[in-house]
């Protein structure tokens, strides 16, 4: 601490010189690309490392399907193996067809302009062998697949800021998402549990299994080394033995666990019992539990390892589709390698670790050791959208082959002649199936939406995808640093999933969730929390490991009496606890020093022993999706990645005066570590009120800012852009680190709180007009609308409309708005109603015109005409950005960078304005009420700093914990004013616009940055007198977007009633909704039987009730011709003239015929009769 | 309808007397790519002449553009 970092700068120079020539090396802000690293990285793992990359060991994981060609249960046939070989993803490029282009490349700024996918060939190396012969293969075209930008897949990976913007994106563009359609989008990473580590779990719902079953389990999630997980559990049942369960293609199947431990390795009952008790034979509940466990078993009458093997073989044949040419024994196989522990290859090593975890379980229920919290970040990880990517591409293969063999099937049953050795038989069977493997990744990423057979793993289905809006850059980059825990959690009762914990400390920041329904479930990485998306090279671990003294994996050895040593879920060795001790902090020291080949980034996590604490022993993990940070390694004063696991049981320090002798191990390098990049963005949070500190995070990504520089080169649907951007004068630090300087987000104001005018009551706020003719807050939102002519017309219908006008008699006025071309002037301005485009509909033989369809006005900013890269159409296709200006009104939202938001209510002249000695005058006025119950001190102090870096020309750094109480900022920056001739404390005598007179107190006034909030009223005001009406009820309809009232609820009306405003209920509930008059029978009191007669000549049409009358009859006596009525039909009746007319709400009417079609009459006394 | 009949007149006096050469009067197009001037016929592809790009913007107009200023 101190104050030797006490400094910012404006770097207005350094800057100015960027923008004019960017960087031709590379970027000058490392930190934003560290800060979509995981994004990136984890695509770029689907193509590259060993094996080929992820997608090559998903299809080596997938293997062959072999296919019969016989329909015959006597004789099999010939048999075809099939697989895909390998995977190839490529870049975007232009149709091969396409010889007009110089460029055969397609640059992410051409999918945005022309709202196309960004994506890349898949292509599929599928070879096939008949009978085991020779194999054949052909290279399939699987469709094009998504490609995210600035990966090994992008034209953009590595290009210079310079060299980006020539290809029209932002100078630091950071890529990291998706272009779909033109839309941006990026899969959000989620919260899953660790991998490879057993975690001890009591969970009530367990007990619904079964009768048997309880509450205790043992949860794996074992991940394949192509990252594809699968889970597995073991239950406790009550009578001491031990289920292992699994799920496959999202159906859950039991085992015992004996079972699985049998078919594992050739082994006896002893071995198990050693493996599980080890030495602590005297412990009689878990000797007689293992008796049971092993006594039971023996009812199945398996004791050999081929025996059980084809025991489940036989069992799981047809769960796992098994060809009749494989034994029992080898599909028994194929379900361990698939299922049980799959990021272990060796049947040895699974079988210990199934004895650690069944050791395990028995300590859960024992009460011997806690359960392990599957909420706390300690057991979690991340799920990278890279890496989701690939599972599901592995998917849709594994997929694609089975549908190959299903072609085949539903050939051999239609009777079609297969005949595997004919490659146009092949070819034919491909061209049947869907290869279109690139539609469903499309799909995916613009819906979200997971559709899978086998669940991948995951608890939820959809909302795997968001788009990346460029509402300003806080809110952008924000999305890439945004974890879920998954949307399973958000319609749980319990609270418990959201509540912050100690263990998320510097992973996962504190300030910046949401409010409200994802509070605590939608999380945002601490700025300097990364994640692995790497393997760690850890083959160095068991040499270091065994140099230490720890005993083999096949020691005599069980139990949490001894240390057992696991490297990424697989046990490695045994040793005793005291040792283990030794052993981590000896690893840490050689890891962070550089010695015996030990990566960095390894987690080397002890648990020591602990009277009913976690189970204890030596995990260290080197794997992917790791949560890591940086602290600083005291014994040898270097950097040191700690992840999640470790640093529960590690003392590190906060700042470097907190540090005790034999205590601390490391120290943060600064305290702002373990906020995100939003939170550190607020000035002086340390002296706010917390939430105060989160609400300004949501704020920051709603404020009109700058989203971009290359904004002529994109077509988002809506952009907010705020036209006078500054800098702050009271900024982080970090906000230079991260270049915020590139996309300004508000404006620097002088701010006084003081009552002045009375418009500022209840958090509303005055603006001075002057500052706002000057510029202040002033805004541009841009549309974009795109005209398809093309839409309505089906595929290879020809073109029917021509963009441009016909020859035929159009109106002139058109042309005002319209060039030749029948397109908008660019420049122009258009209200509701003016033409945007004109064409000529052929079939018609007219010129027609598309209207602008919005009550706003505004100037047509771009018009950009849309190709196609194939079939070389005629123009059909183009979009209109429209320009739409949005200077402050009264009723905008603005805020300061503390939670402060408030509503401007008037635009006062600067000559009725308070002024200062110095006569400077406020540009905001805010109320002090916005101060005392809100305790945003952090304002004040911003207040201060800015008065004082205005008045000295410098940048304060803002930068949270820099201050303490011996050293506090109202005396750094009193001192600092008072240089200046300021008064000490900021607060100046002022005197009255209006009088001239000084106020009778001094008024704290100072430079706040402010930031224009994106709700503005021009969206939101919402009038109506008249209107349309629900054809059902005549009542009024709802919804701004089509002129529709508010409504007046439940609460409203009992406001009404208890004012006793009569008169303003009738009003609003009756006259100004359904007011209807109609008629009604006086004698039968029905609303619905009156109808019009039939006007005769010489009188009126008259109201009668229908069913008061009677029908006339001409044999019946004589009757008066006039009381004689007739009705549409040509029926005459007689009588039912008893009616009148009221006036009900129309509703009345429609419960009437509903009732009435139940049977149920309604009877109304009219009166006065 | 033939195709011929579609014309895009200047005014509506030529509109009359069907096939006028167009060509001094058309709109200029600008190239997103290599910013050349590219001039479209009646049914021609969205495609730069000289680079064969696929998006192009609309010049600004060479008319005036007067507002009222309030």
């Amino acid at each position: 601490m101190g104050v030797q970092y006490r400094t910012a700068d404006f770097k207005t120079l350094e800057r100015e010189r960027r923008f004019q020539n960017p960087p031709k090396d590379k970027s000058a802000f490392p930190l934003l690309e560290e800060a979509v690293r995981p994004h990136v990285g984890s695509f770029n793992a689907l193509t590259e490392g060993t094996g080929g990359g992820l997608l090559n060991l998903g299809v080596k994981d997938i293997g062959y399907k072999t296919i019969f060609d016989s329909n015959d249960t006597e004789r099999l046939g010939n048999k075809l193996r099939i697989r895909v070989e390998s995977v190839q993803l490529a870049k975007p490029q232009v149709p091969p067809n396409d010889k007009l282009s110089i460029d055969k490349k397609i640059w992410p700024s051409e999918a945005r302009e022309r709202m196309i996918s960004y994506r890349g060939k898949l292509l599929l190396k599928v070879s096939w062998s008949v009978n085991d012969g020779e194999e054949i293969s052909e290279i399939r075209d699987a469709g094009q697949v998504p490609i995210m930008l600035k990966t090994n897949r992008c034209h953009l990976e590595n290009l210079s800021p310079d060299q980006l913007v020539n290809r029209k994106e932002e100078s630091d563009e950071l890529g990291g998402y998706f272009i779909v359609n033109g839309i941006e989008k990026l899969i959000r990473m989620l919260i899953v549990q660790r991998r490879n580590h057993p975690m001890a779990i009591i969970r009530p719902s367990f007990t619904n299994r079964g009768a048997a079953y309880s509450q205790f389990g043992i949860q794996i999630r074992c991940v394949r080394p192509d990252q594809t997980s699968q889970t597995n559990v073991l239950h406790y049942l009550n009578d001491g033995t031990v289920t292992f369960r699994f799920s496959w293609r999202k159906n859950e199947y039991l085992v015992p666990v004996v079972m699985i431990l049998k078919a594992l390795i050739e082994t006896n009952d002893r071995e198990i019992f050693d493996g599980i008790v080890g030495s602590d034979i005297e412990n009689s509940f878990l000797t007689d539990r293992l008796e049971l466990l092993l006594r039971s078993y023996k009812s199945y009458g398996l004791s050999s390892n081929r025996q059980t093997l084809a025991y489940l073989g036989d069992k799981f044949r047809v769960v796992f589709g098994a060809t009749p040419d494989v034994s029992d024994v080898d599909v028994g196989k194929e379900v361990l390698q698939r299922i049980v522990l799959v990021h272990l290859k060796d049947n040895r090593d699974k079988f210990r670790m199934l004895l650690f975890m069944i050791r395990k379980l028995y300590t859960l229920v024992a009460g011997d050791c806690a359960p392990d919290n599957p909420d706390a970040t300690q057991h979690q990880e991340v799920l990278l959208g890279g890496f989701l990517y690939g599972m599901i591409i592995k998917e849709k293969i594994e997929e694609y082959l089975n549908n190959f063999k299903l072609q085949v099937q539903s050939d051999l049953n239609r009777g079609t002649a297969v005949n595997f050795n004919d490659r146009k038989y092949i070819t034919r069977v491909f061209s049947r199936i869907n290869e279109n493997i690139g539609q469903k990744l499309q799909y995916f990423l613009s819906t979200g939406n997971l559709v899978s057979q086998s669940g991948l793993d995951l608890q939820q289905v959809s909302g795997y995808t968001v788009v990346a809006e460029k509402i300003n850059f806080y809110r952008f980059i924000s999305h890439f640093r945004m974890v879920h825990r998954g949307s399973f959690f958000a319609q749980l009762k319990t609270t418990t999933v959201r509540k912050l914990l100690p263990e998320s400390w510097g992973f996962l920041c504190p300030v910046h969730t949401p409010d409200g329904s994802p509070c605590g479930l939608l999380n945002h990485f601490a700025h300097k929390c990364a994640i692995s998306t790497e393997e760690s090279d850890v083959s160095g671990v068991p040499d270091a490991l065994s140099a230490l003294g720890v005993s083999p994996a096949h020691t005599f050895a069980a139990g949490p009496d001894v240390c057992c040593v696991q490297l990424d879920g697989k046990i490695v060795g045994w040793t005793t606890h005291q040792q283990s001790k030794v052993i981590a902090d000896t690893l840490r020291f050689w890891k962070v020093e550089g010695t015996h080949n030990l990566p960095l980034d390894l987690e080397i996590g002890y648990v020591p022993p602990s009277s009913k604490g976690q189970y204890p022993g030596l995990f260290i993990f080197g794997g992917r999706s790791r949560m890591m940070r940086p602290v600083r390694y005291l014994p040898l004063d270097k950097e040191d990645i700690v992840g999640p696991f470790e640093q529960v049981y590690m003392n590190i320090a906060v700042t470097p005066e907190e540090i005790e002798n034999n205590v601390h191990s490391h120290v943060e390098f600064t305290p702002t570590n373990i906020l995100s990049i939003l939170a550190n963005l607020t000035p002086f949070s340390d002296f706010n009120q917390s939430p105060r500190n989160m609400y300004q995070c949501q704020m920051g990504k709603q404020t009109m800012g700058t989203p971009g520089v290359a904004l002529v080169h994109r077509s988002d649907n809506k952009l907010y852009r705020l036209q006078s951007g500054q800098t702050p004068i009271v900024k982080a630090n970090l906000y230079d680190e991260y270049g915020m300087d590139n996309f300004p987000n508000g404006t620097n104001a002088v701010v006084a709180v003081i009552s002045y005018t009375g418009y500022d009551m209840d958090d509303a706020m005055i603006i001075n007009k002057s500052a706002d003719e000057r510029g202040f807050g002033y805004g541009t939102v841009y549309k974009v609308e795109k005209v398809d002519l093309g839409q309505s017309r089906r595929r290879g219908d020809p073109i029917t409309q021509h963009i441009g006008f016909g020859a035929d008699e159009w109106p002139k006025e058109w042309r005002k708005i319209l060039d030749t071309d029948g397109l908008p002037m660019i420049g122009s301005r258009v209200e509701e109603g003016d033409p945007i485009v004109a064409f000529y509909d052929e079939t018609i033989g007219k010129t027609k015109v598309k209207t602008y369809h919005s009550s706003e006005g505004a100037y047509i900013e771009e018009v950009k005409l849309l190709g196609d890269e194939g079939n070389d159409q005629e123009f059909q296709q183009l979009t209109i950005k429209y320009r739409i200006t949005r200077a402050p009104l009264i009723g905008d939202k603005f805020s300061s960078r503390h939670g402060q938001k408030g509503v401007c209510s008037r635009k006062w002249p600067q000559v009725d304005m308070p002024f200062s000695e110095t006569g400077i005058q406020p540009d905001v006025i805010i109320n002090p009420h916005a101060f005392p119950s809100r305790m945003t001190i952090g304002m004040f102090v911003e207040s201060l700093a800015g008065k004082s870096g205005a008045l000295h020309g410098i940048a304060h750094d803002s930068t949270p914990w820099k201050f303490s109480e011996n050293d506090t900022p109202a005396d750094y920056f009193g001192e600092q004013l008072r240089k200046a001739g300021y008064n000490y404390h900021g607060n100046e005598p002022m005197y009255s616009g209006a009088t001239g007179e000084e106020l009778r107190c001094d008024i704290y006034i100072g430079v706040v940055y402010y930031q224009r909030l994106r709700h503005m009223v021009n969206d939101k005001f919402q009038v109506r007198s008249t209107g349309p009406v629900n054809s059902l009820t005549m009542q009024p309809v709802k919804g701004r977007k089509r002129s529709g009232g508010i409504r007046v609820g439940e609460m409203e009306r009992d406001a009404l009633i208890g004012h006793g405003t009569a008169f303003l209920l009738q009003d609003r509930l009756l006259n100004c909704s359904d007011y209807t008059q109609t008629s009604i029978c006086r004698g039968c009191g029905s609303l619905l039987s009156t109808q019009t007669s039939v006007p005769r000549i010489g009188s009126a049409a008259t109201i009668r009730c229908r069913n008061c009358s009677a029908k006339f009859e001409h044999s019946s006596s004589y009757v008066d011709e006039s009381d004689i009525w007739e009705d549409g039909q040509g029926n005459k009746f007689i009588g039912g003239n008893d009616t009148t007319t009221v006036a009900i709400p129309f509703v009345l009417k429609y419960l009437d015929s509903e009732l009435a079609a139940m049977g149920i009459r309604m009877r109304y006394n009219v009166q006065p009769k | 309808m033939s195709r011929e009949g579609f014309v895009a007149p200047q005014n509506l006096s030529s509109a009359a007397s069907g096939f006028t050469s167009n060509k001094n009067n058309t709109v200029k197009y600008i190239c997103t790519s290599c910013a050349t001037n590219v001039s479209l016929g009646r049914n021609d592809a969205i495609r730069c002449s000289s680079c064969g790009h696929r998006v192009l913007y609309k010049a600004r107009t060479r008319r005036m553009v007067q507002f009222e200023a309030r």
